[in-house]
């Protein structure tokens, strides 16, 4: 099992050492970084001073050598512009400053520490994303349980015709409707605000529920599906056959002996979904005008805020694969049938 | 002019009926749902005359109501429709006159499930299809989709108005308004005007010609990437596997928004990365047939030059016009061999979603080999000698169709999704595209005052990728039943 | 308002003040010529024999806050900023030598009064006395000399003011002419021109002209803010919140002088781009005030009880031409007939109205209008797409495609699309390309056919000399006419607006006849806020004049 892990973790690194890499080439390429130094510098700023913005601040440096004072492998630059200033990238004193020593870098959108930045954005979409969890894992295992405790009933019919249509619904649609029903006079039903941004402060039901509840819809459907799914396979299982035919009430026979073993696939389903949320957070927080981790990733990409965006794609990527690890090691402590030798 | 109401004359008697009908469903469902916690199980019973026993009480009124308001409801809609197209024009309002418009889809879809019905036991697959409600509602709302986009894209028809004509004084008026006096055309704004004084119904029409367009053909692309890629992965295994699966979990580890804001901006497209993409991505279906072919036929050398000589020349010259475009870094083709240019945003997003899409699919193919390489038939075919692609393409793909039929479904609903995605961010598609994403993104800004830009756009893309998705579920149903 | 010393009065003013007199003159047009050239507005209504309109500030309590939506970007070196919104965070803590005003005059801020020789080469600044900076040092006329040469620094990165101050800069050196700025005494700052130009004081009013302290931090002006102004920065979170407060410890001298500084506390409150959030906002009570409203939300912030403040301002699009941009090989635009067509194809009242929600005046493809001093009644082609076709028919562009080019954003973006759709209804192949804010200004003045927002500017000639000079940085439309030029510099040495009006008529001429650009309208902006407050009209210009700004008693 630690060797498993172990490994697990050296793909994990390679795979972020690749993505950094990739997201490093691409918003270093020339036209990125004249974009950038038009929005730092002045918009209607000549080529010559474009060149000389990025000379003096070390952009003109070779890709692999950037990239290593990104990490932290080499010292950073210390450049003497063509305005007479030294620039430096570390603080005085320090020659190696990079992921590696703890420093990410600094926004240039933000005038920020990247690092601090994303504290404070990811605490905010963490919230979102607390409240989506409680409202989404467990309405879609309701859901998938009430629906797959009897396969083709009236009930599993309905609430799977409404877990197909939560998937075909993406966030900027159900987000545009729910808006246009619940926060405009047009329907006579205007009971929540249109906009979340006072909620990063003060979220409260009226500011926060449309938000959470339109990244909760699309995720819930899936979710409730592999309930549904799983808990049908355990229905039929010859246990609760037996249980059945020994005339145990039907309410317990759910409840004490088939969820345990129904919810072993939905907690894969589950880990797997958080990344997906991740692209729902940016539509959702869009959309809203919530502040958070998503609405970062479009300011940094749309500015190309190269560390920025660096921080957020180191963020996300281990996102990503800490959920997968988690699920796999979840999947094998949970299922007695699996073995990792 | 006047204006249109929604439903005209017509909606005088049909509404209130219409409504009381729908009120009644509505509480008879969640009545039922309500019951259905307390009500004994179902068991059915023989009397003894025969007969089975029906469900009395309570519950079986409430499930009798549903089912009578069900059809109800289903009844009146279908006459909004079927007077829309019948009465004259106006008569019917909005929903009457959008029913007209779309009276070549209605004819096309009715001649559709007329003939396959009929024929449906000699159709495999997709004659099973029609054994399933749900697979039929889903096919039927995916039809009606692809039929609008034929017949708007092809000749024209459906739409009122161009969908980037902008008429002065129609900005943001309610749907039904009339043209203002003197302009020529189909009298009303169906569905009102957008923001630029566009027609939003014409609007949602064309819109379904770039979304029907792009999707299915950039699923079809990622899953001749999955596949070629994928059946060697799972079938030899070893390094050549991890190496795939590396990349593919790469790939599939980069927040899909994040490399989509990398790949479609200008300054990305101004070096020329998507095109070098597109030369890569587009190459595969090429391998896929020549090895396809070539693995076939390869004892018959005759036939199978020739067939390779043919499918690879049609396909060759396509791609090749495919990459070959004016302002780019491949622009090598004379005029005259050059079939068609794409324009570069379409050409972008199109690289974009089929690079997105391809590792899932890589991912699927790669575990189904790995699941049938063990099969007796595959063995079979290796004692005879045959080579490893035929293994792969001839006896191991055909058996894995099932999930990826229904896979190749869903998926096309996801790149729809993704399609919208890439609007919504106003990525990618040239600005007044009517595509459903950015008219979604479009009407969006506007929501809080008119509501009516941005809804039909949005309930046009739920409606697809609903229909894709109970398609696929029936197909999955069915194929299980095998 | 304080009494201000005027040493003599310019001889056009007087002139001026009979023209107004008799009819000849707009109120505006005076007033904006007048102050101009020296004069205080209360002097410049005195001529008129009016009294200066009572300071809006006579009816706001002491205290308060205010919040308002608006962007909030990171600041930068104060000479390179380019957003208004940059301008209205450090207006907190730093002044303008001199103000403009909606109603079209100039008034003298840390400045007490200026004069300006007959001929416009010689201007001399006297300095408001017991000015401190909140720091304790005295402001003195050192200050003044070492930001005016800052801003004649051409080689600092993005530095706007550079084109303002042109006229000052030794092209050899890219820096201040030696001599030119002058310290007299510690009070007065004499500027020396090699050349007479009517636009400086203009220049200094402008919003990235803010007179910053030695210390001053180039890079991040928020780290040390040294200024005269009565605010300081409690936060400034870019993208999401930027907070000022009353600089309790500073004896602002504003205070003395009547100016205002009402409010205790000013909150900018950033709610993205999408203007319905903006009135969810509102709705919830979270602001009390919009940066500025724009196109059909005017009607919703009215509908929602909000009082409106509107101003007709010279702020403008042109959609124009590229006139050396190579398409497929060939430069398109460099024909003159091309261009006309495209002018005659347009109607610029539908471009109003489907661009900018019939919130402006139609103008003449001229960028010049009746807003400014010497602006002249020059009929601008006929609307006639036939013959526009017919011409670029001719000319063998029937089959060619036009790219237009726009920004994504709303008023500009819809604008150009209706460019887009009336050349297209007239006949000719068009296509349409939006590119997004961040990207789009990478290459502006570059793109063979796109819009351009213009701001409001004071005098007539500034625009002409900005964007339409040979080969000046901002020329857009690579229009390169050397009568063009000459007539333009001309125009730019006489100071009286009615003997330039008859060079202005021929360079609006050469304007229309040429078919330069698109210029289909003037915009006229707006702000909203709840009512309660005081002094928060909408700047003809945008400028940050928050001391101004009261809660109402």
């Amino acid at each position: 099992m630690g060797l498993f892990i172990l490994r697990r973790l050296g793909v994990m690194i390679l795979t972020a050492l690749c993505l950094t890499f990739i997201v490093f080439w691409l918003t270093n390429l020339y036209p990125n970084l004249e974009k950038l130094a038009k929005t730092q510098g002045n918009f209607r700023m000549s080529d010559e001073a474009v060149t000389s913005y990025l000379t003096n601040r070390g952009y003109t440096q070779s890709l692999p050598v950037k990239y290593g004072q990104w990490l932290g492998v080499l010292p950073g630059w210390e450049i003497e512009g063509s305005d007479g200033e030294l620039r430096r990238r570390c603080e005085e004193g320090q020659n190696y400053c990079g992921v590696l020593q703890g420093y990410w870098g600094y926004s240039t959108v933000f005038k920020e520490d990247v690092s601090k930045i994303i504290a404070t954005r990811l605490a905010l979409t963490g919230k979102l994303m607390f409240w989506v969890l409680m409202v989404m894992v467990p309405g879609a295992l309701i859901i998938g349980i009430l629906a797959g405790m009897r396969e083709g009933s009236k009930l599993d019919r309905s609430l799977s015709t409404f877990s197909i249509m939560t998937t075909a619904t993406p966030e900027y649609v159900s987000g545009v409707v729910l808006i246009a029903v619940f926060a405009t006079p047009l329907f006579g039903m205007q009971y929540f605000k249109g906009t979340a941004t006072s909620a990063m402060d003060d979220a409260n039901f009226q500011n926060f529920f449309l938000p959470v509840i339109t990244i909760a819809l699309y995720g819930m459907g899936y979710i409730a599906r592999m309930t549904r799914a799983s808990m049908t396979e355990v229905m039929t299982a010859q246990y609760i056959r037996t249980a059945r035919l020994k005339g145990v009430k039907f309410r317990t026979i759910v409840i004490k002996h088939a969820l345990r073993n129904a919810l072993i696939a939905p907690f894969t389903v589950i880990m797997l979904q958080i990344p997906w949320l991740l692209n729902g957070v940016v539509i959702v927080e869009t959309l809203f005008n919530y502040k958070g981790f998503g609405w970062t990733l479009v300011q940094a990409a749309s500015n190309n805020d190269i560390e920025l965006l660096l921080g957020v794609s180191v963020v996300s990527v281990f996102v990503v694969l800490l959920t997968q690890l988690i699920s796999d090691i979840g999947y094998v402590f949970l299922n007695p049938r699996i073995r990792i030798s | 002019m006047e204006p249109l109401t929604w439903t005209g004359n017509v909606g005088d008697f049909l509404n209130p009926i219409f409504w009381i009908a729908a009120v009644i469903l509505l509480v008879s469902v969640i009545a039922q749902i309500i019951l259905s916690f307390f009500a004994e199980e179902m068991t059915l019973q023989a009397n003894p005359d025969g007969t089975l026993m029906r469900r009395g009480g309570l519950f079986g009124l409430v499930e009798r109501l549903t089912k009578y308001s069900f059809f109800a409801v289903v009844l009146i809609v279908l006459a909004y429709i079927i007077l829309g197209v019948v009465l004259p024009y106006g008569s019917v309002g909005i929903v009457g006159n959008m029913a007209k418009q779309f009276t070549p889809v209605w004819l096309a879809l009715i001649a559709t499930f007329a003939l396959s019905i009929t024929f449906k036991r000699s159709l495999g697959l997709y004659g099973k299809l029609f054994d399933s409600t749900v697979g039929m509602i889903g096919f039927g709302l995916v039809m009606f989709w692809v039929f609008t986009a034929g017949f708007a894209g092809m000749f024209d028809m459906l739409a009122t108005h161009d969908p980037l004509q902008q008429i002065s004084g129609l900005k943001n008026k309610l749907p039904g308004v009339p043209l203002p006096e003197g302009v020529e055309g189909y009298p009303h704004y169906l569905l009102g005007g957008d923001n630029l004084a566009r027609d939003v119904f014409s609007r949602m029409v064309y819109g379904s010609v770039i979304v029907i367009a792009i999707a299915p053909l950039a699923t079809v692309f990622a899953f001749m990437v999955g596949i070629t890629l994928g059946l060697p992965a799972g079938y030899y295994g070893g390094r050549l596997d991890t190496i795939l699966s590396f990349l593919a979990n790469l790939i599939l580890a980069f927040p899909v928004i994040l490399l989509f804001y990398l790949l479609v901006t200008p300054e990305i497209v101004a070096t020329g990365i998507p095109t070098f993409m597109a030369t890569v991505l587009f190459i595969f279906p090429l391998v896929f047939f020549g090895v396809l072919i070539n693995s076939r036929y390869h004892t018959q050398p005759t036939q199978r030059t020739i067939m390779l000589a043919v499918v690879l020349g049609v396909l060759g010259l396509l791609y090749l016009s495919l990459i070959s475009q004016e302002g780019t870094v491949f622009n090598f083709m004379p005029a005259a061999l050059d079939l068609f240019d794409i324009s570069s945003g379409i050409l972008v997003v199109f690289v974009s979603v089929v690079f997105v899409n391809s590792p899932t699919v890589f991912r699927i193919v790669r575990g189904l080999a790995l699941d049938l390489r063990t099969r007796d038939y595959v063995a079979a075919a290796q004692t005879r000698g045959e080579s490893s692609w035929y293994v792969m393409l001839w006896e191991i793909l055909p058996n894995a169709r099932g999930p990826l039929i229904v896979d190749f479904c869903l998926r096309i609903g996801y790149t729809t999704i993704l399609l919208g995605t890439l609007g919504f961010f106003g990525l990618g598609l040239p600005p007044e595209s009517p595509d459903w994403g950015s008219t979604i993104n479009e009407g969006r800004k506007l929501l809080l005052i008119f509501v009516h830009p941005a809804l039909p756009p949005a309930l046009a893309l739920l409606s697809l990728v609903l229909g894709l998705n109970l398609l696929a579920d029936g197909l999955r149903e069915e194929s299980l039943k095998d | 308002m304080t009494p201000e010393t005027q040493s003599r009065i310019h001889p056009a003013a007087l002139t001026y003040a009979e023209d107004e007199k008799t009819g000849k003159l707009s109120r505006r047009e005076f007033l904006a010529r007048t102050t101009a050239l020296g004069l205080t507005s209360a002097a410049a209504y005195g001529l008129i024999g009016l009294d200066a309109p009572a300071h809006a500030g006579g009816h706001a309590q002491q205290g308060g806050t205010m919040r308002m939506q608006m962007e909030v970007r990171a600041l930068k070196d104060i000479r390179a900023t380019d957003w208004t919104q940059m301008a209205f965070v450090y207006a907190g803590w730093l002044e303008y030598l001199v103000e403009y005003n909606s109603d079209g005059s100039f008034n003298p801020m840390l400045l007490e009064s200026w004069d300006v020789n007959d001929d416009a080469t010689v201007y001399t600044l006297k300095l408001r006395q017991g000015v401190k900076w909140n720091n304790g040092d005295d402001f003195t006329a050192d200050d003044v000399a070492r930001v005016i040469t800052d801003w004649c620094d051409k080689s600092a990165e993005g530095n706007s003011m550079a084109g303002r101050f042109a006229v000052l800069i030794d092209p050899a050196t890219e820096k201040a002419i030696d001599g030119a700025i002058q310290v007299v005494d510690t009070h007065t700052v004499q500027l020396n021109l090699p050349a007479s130009d009517i636009t400086l004081i203009a220049g200094m009013a402008d919003y990235p002209a803010a007179i910053y302290h030695s210390g001053f931090d180039g890079e991040n002006p928020l780290n040390d803010q040294v200024g005269t102004g009565p605010y300081l920065s409690e936060s400034h979170e870019v993208g999401v919140k930027s907070v000022l407060v009353r600089n309790e410890g500073h004896d602002w001298w504003g205070y003395a002088a009547g100016k205002g500084g009402f409010l205790d506390r000013i909150e900018y409150i950033d709610y993205g781009t999408d203007p319905s959030a903006w009135v969810a906002a509102a709705a919830a009570d979270e602001i009390d005030m919009i940066y500025e409203t724009v196109g059909d939300f005017v009607e919703v912030f009215n509908g929602i009880g909000w009082e409106e403040s509107a101003v007709a301002s010279a702020a403008t699009i042109v959609i124009r031409p590229n006139q050396v941009a190579e398409v497929n090989g060939m430069q398109p635009y460099a024909n003159k007939k091309v261009r006309q067509a495209i002018a005659m194809a347009c109607n610029n009242a539908v471009c109003l109205e489907l661009g900018y929600a019939n919130q402006g005046e139609v103008a003449r493809n001229q960028h010049v209008g009746p807003m400014h001093p010497a602006w002249a009644d020059v009929p601008a082609l006929p609307y006639d797409p036939a013959k526009a076709l017919e011409m670029i028919t001719e000319e063998g562009m029937a089959d060619f495609e036009f790219e237009i080019t726009s920004i994504d954003d709303d008023w500009r973006r819809n604008t150009t699309d209706a460019v887009a759709a009336q050349l297209r209804d007239a006949g000719f192949n068009v296509k349409r390309t939006i590119i997004p804010g961040s990207t789009f200004w990478n290459d502006w003045t570059k793109y063979p056919f796109s819009s351009t927002n213009w701001n409001h500017r004071p005098l007539d000639t500034q625009i002409l000399g900005l964007a339409y000079r040979s080969g000046e940085a901002w020329n857009e439309a690579a229009f390169a006419n050397a009568e063009f030029d000459a007539l333009l510099a001309e125009a730019n040495s006489i100071a009286d607006a009615d003997a330039r009006r008859e060079v202005m008529a021929k360079l609006q001429g050469i304007m229309t006849d040429e078919g330069v650009t698109l210029q289909p309208y003037w915009r006229t902006v707006y702000r909203h806020a709840k009512p309660g407050f005081t002094g928060w009209d909408m700047h003809i210009a945008y400028l940050p004049q928050i001391y101004k700004i009261g809660v109402a008693t």
